[in-house]
């Protein structure tokens, strides 16, 4: 799959055979051209694409009848009159975007530039796999009834909370990757894909949240910055050159799985510093009376959460502070070590414990820059996110639209006017609808939310 | 009660005491001679006006101005226009409810970009983020108050009835978890019961939603109303018609509480506590005008109220006695 970046490096060469204006791939260059902002006028598209005039005309006009483009505002005269802009028509469609974590689900609504709409967030409990692909098929069903026009839907671009390994080479998801144990038989892809009837998309909440906070919160401008998400599982995303780092099979940052020890004990970082951690010792705290406060939180809810703990620690209690200083003294080990390999300019921690919790980013703080070469710290940044789960929700729709314009996709869509008349498309979501259960007769409706 | 939702962006909500004044910040802001604009999306709602009096009391405890407050009157327009001309007042900091999520970014936008503290109450646009945007979002548990009117009307229900929700037309972060919310509580504990949504774009046009609603549902047995003010519209239009259809709604309004009192046809209200509300919004503004951190999003649980408390809700979050027709209305005084 190429990049945003790669669809706009794709240029032609001069003098040869030009395969690039068969009609198909050079509307895609057309497009793409339009899209990326790198020509805003007929002018502009002549020179940066090197078509001829008539090319220009022919292409832009039939993007026009897809209603792909359109020219309705004009740009600043330069002597003679004021051209005609030629703009990316963004609300063609909607791209619906999901982020689903150990504890909460968000669902949002973005334009075709990957720029979010709506999102709405809720506590979900994820180990029931059919009550939680329920939820987000209710959600998205909400989601898109709520606008006035019922707009087309092209994709559906989800965030989950585990490495997400995927064939690289295709277009998009058919069947639903085991990113958690047993979520490959959830059916979240196979039922998305049937419901809504568009492509699904599918990364790894720590890779997507990285991508948002790069294009919409504090790694804006960022050519390297290293992510940080802190929940139960502690996982990082890098950025590199200004682009997030995929890996060979998309596996980046499971720093989680890394053995640390404290105070005699042994274990993953995920185990010793993480948010069930958090809550295990918050809860014995609870119980022997060690805390009071959460001894009281204890009495009223008759359960203790890692927020429990980490509201309790940031309104002075002594007992909560401990056990989050403890997390982010290993976790600030483990990041100190990425720093010194990777001299990132920004860290930002995020996530629900970093969210909550100011003791836990100080006590980062000082272990990474006490633990770092000089040259390191010297201009590093660490910061908390303040973007929450949005990030994957900007992320995950920042993938939706770059799969969805990718020139290899795309040609094979462009003409009919949308993704979801490709044939191959088609023809694979006939595959699934064949394969279902035969007690299941045809697609159930969305349920109402 | 605990505090069951999310934030805009799915922040964890911070209790109000996240915000706490000692009395060396409240010294601290008395030594800034602090100017302070609110700017309201209505003043028309009792809820409006009890939360700009929490605001404005706890402002001036810490020897803050009030040099402004504006009602919108649910309009874009106004709203923009108000927050540009305060930008020209130079205000230490601005509160808003913003009334919508998308037309008016770009003037709270400006607000920050000028260097002026925005705290921002109920709704945050999409795109606005906590402690870059704007310092902190200060509302109800709205996700609550949607499952507490659902609980309320549930106990009202016959087996297999269908329920009208009658929401708000405009992508609004707390009436839209109020609708999520109500919808999903029917779904997980009345499985029998169908929920069958309109919307209404102002208002004016409540009334007339809901009476097409029951027109085209028949087996419509009872109706949330995702606010106190839309559901008096309601009342209105569907008393002559349905005498014996329960409602449940949300805030304390005058005329809503007095329906419940009086065993009219409003069943149960989730309240709010916009006194308490308002002062946790003074209290974050100040906060952020000592330039402490502020948590993202500060959320304050709902209230269930019903005919047996109705009293004791309204003396919270009114702060005065309740009026006579209602003590009335509860036998708890003899008309003469």
């Amino acid at each position: 799959m190429l990049s945003d970046n790669a669809a706009a490096n794709q240029t032609r060469s001069k003098g040869r055979p030009r395969n690039s204006e068969s009609a198909a791939a050079s509307l895609v260059d057309v497009l793409n051209l339009v899209r990326l902002g790198h020509a805003t006028t007929r002018q502009e598209l002549e020179r940066v694409g090197e078509y001829g005039r008539a090319i220009v005309a022919d292409r832009l006009a039939t993007l026009k009848d897809l209603r792909l483009v359109h020219e309705s505002a004009t740009g600043i005269a330069t002597g003679g009159r004021a051209p005609r802009l030629v703009q990316f028509a963004s609300d063609r469609a909607r791209l619906i975007v999901v982020t689903l974590d150990q504890s909460a689900v968000g669902v949002g609504l973005a334009d075709l530039h990957g720029q979010l709409i709506s999102e709405h967030h809720e506590i979900i409990e994820i180990t029931d796999q059919t009550a939680t692909v329920d939820r987000i098929c209710a959600l998205i069903n909400w989601m898109m009834t709520r606008q006035a026009d019922a707009p087309d839907l092209w994709g559906i671009s989800i965030a989950v909370p585990g490495p997400v390994l995927t064939d690289p080479d295709s277009l998009y998801l058919l069947e639903t990757p085991d990113f958690l144990p047993n979520w490959d038989r959830s059916g979240l892809v196979e039922t998305l894909t049937q419901r809504f009837q568009a492509p699904v998309w599918m990364r790894s909440n720590v890779e997507t949240m990285t991508m948002g906070e790069l294009h919409g919160g504090a790694g804006i401008g960022q050519q390297s910055m290293l992510f940080v998400k802190i929940g139960q599982r502690i996982g990082a995303g890098l950025v590199s050159n200004g682009h997030t780092y995929h890996g060979a099979a998309g596996a980046v940052g499971l720093i989680g799985h890394l053995p640390v020890t404290f105070d005699g004990s042994a274990g993953s970082l995920d185990a010793m510093a993480g948010a069930e951690m958090i809550k295990t010792r918050g809860f014995a705290a609870a119980q022997s009376g060690e805390s009071a406060h959460l001894a009281d939180t204890l009495a009223r809810a008759g359960e203790i959460s890692a927020i429990d703990v980490c509201q309790a620690a940031q309104v002075g209690d002594e007992v909560s502070a401990e056990i989050v200083a403890q997390s982010g003294k290993l976790i600030g080990g483990v990041v100190a070590t990425l720093a010194n390999m990777l001299n990132p300019q920004l860290i930002v921690l995020a996530g629900s414990i970093a969210q909550t919790n100011d003791i836990l980013l100080a006590s980062i703080r000082e272990t990474v820059y006490g633990a770092s070469h000089p040259l390191v710290t010297r201009d590093l940044r660490i910061l908390r996110s303040q973007m929450s789960s949005s990030a994957a929700l900007l992320g995950a729709a920042k993938t939706a639209a770059e799969a969805l314009f990718d020139p290899t996709f795309l040609k094979d869509w462009i003409t009919l006017g949308s993704p979801c008349l490709n044939p191959a498309f088609l023809q694979a979501q006939a595959s699934l609808d064949a394969n279902k259960p035969q007690s299941d007769e045809g697609p159930p409706p969305p349920p109402e939310i | 009660m605990p505090v069951v939702g999310l934030g805009p962006h799915g922040e964890r909500a911070s209790p109000p005491e996240r915000v706490t004044l000692l009395p060396q910040d409240i010294a601290d802001a008395r030594a800034k001679n602090l100017r302070v604009a609110i700017v309201m999306h209505t003043l028309e709602s009792d809820w409006s006006r009890h939360l700009v009096q929490g605001v404005v009391g706890q402002l001036g405890e810490c020897g803050a101005i009030v040099i402004d407050v504006v009602d919108c009157q649910f309009s874009a327009e106004a709203q923009i226009a108000a927050l540009d001309r305060l930008r020209g007042e130079k205000p230490d900091a601005i509160i808003s409810l913003p009334v919508d999520n998308t037309t008016v970014t770009q003037a709270h936008l400006a607000v920050s970009a000028a260097g002026i503290k925005l705290v921002l109450i109920d709704n945050a646009p999409t795109g606005m983020l906590p402690g870059k945007d704007y310092a902190s979002l200060v509302s109800a548990d709205n996700y609550g108050l949607g499952k507490i009117a659902a609980q309320l009307l549930s106990d009202h229900l016959p087996a297999d009835a269908a329920v009208g929700l009658l929401a708000y037309d405009a992508d609004f972060f707390a009436s839209n978890e109020r609708e999520i919310a109500f919808s999903q509580w029917m779904e997980i504990n009345r499985p029998d019961v169908a929920v069958k949504t309109a919307r209404f774009p102002s208002i004016d046009s409540a009334g007339n939603a809901a009476i097409r609603l029951i027109d085209a549902e028949a087996d419509i047995a009872g109706l949330f109303v995702v606010w106190d003010t839309p559901c008096v519209e309601v009342i209105k239009a569907v008393s002559p018609r349905s005498k014996a259809l329960p409602i449940s709604t949300v805030d304390l309004g005058q005329d809503v509480t007095t329906n419940l009192a009086e065993g009219g046809s409003v069943i149960g209200i989730a309240g709010q506590r916009p006194f308490q509300q308002g002062e946790a919004v003074a209290k974050t503004t100040i906060t952020a005008l000592l330039n402490r951190p502020c948590p993202d999003w500060v959320a304050l649980p709902g209230l269930s109220v019903t005919r047996s408390n109705v009293i004791e809700s309204y003396q919270y979050v009114w702060r005065k006695p309740a009026p006579r027709d209602i003590l009335i209305g509860l036998d708890v005084l003899r008309s003469s």
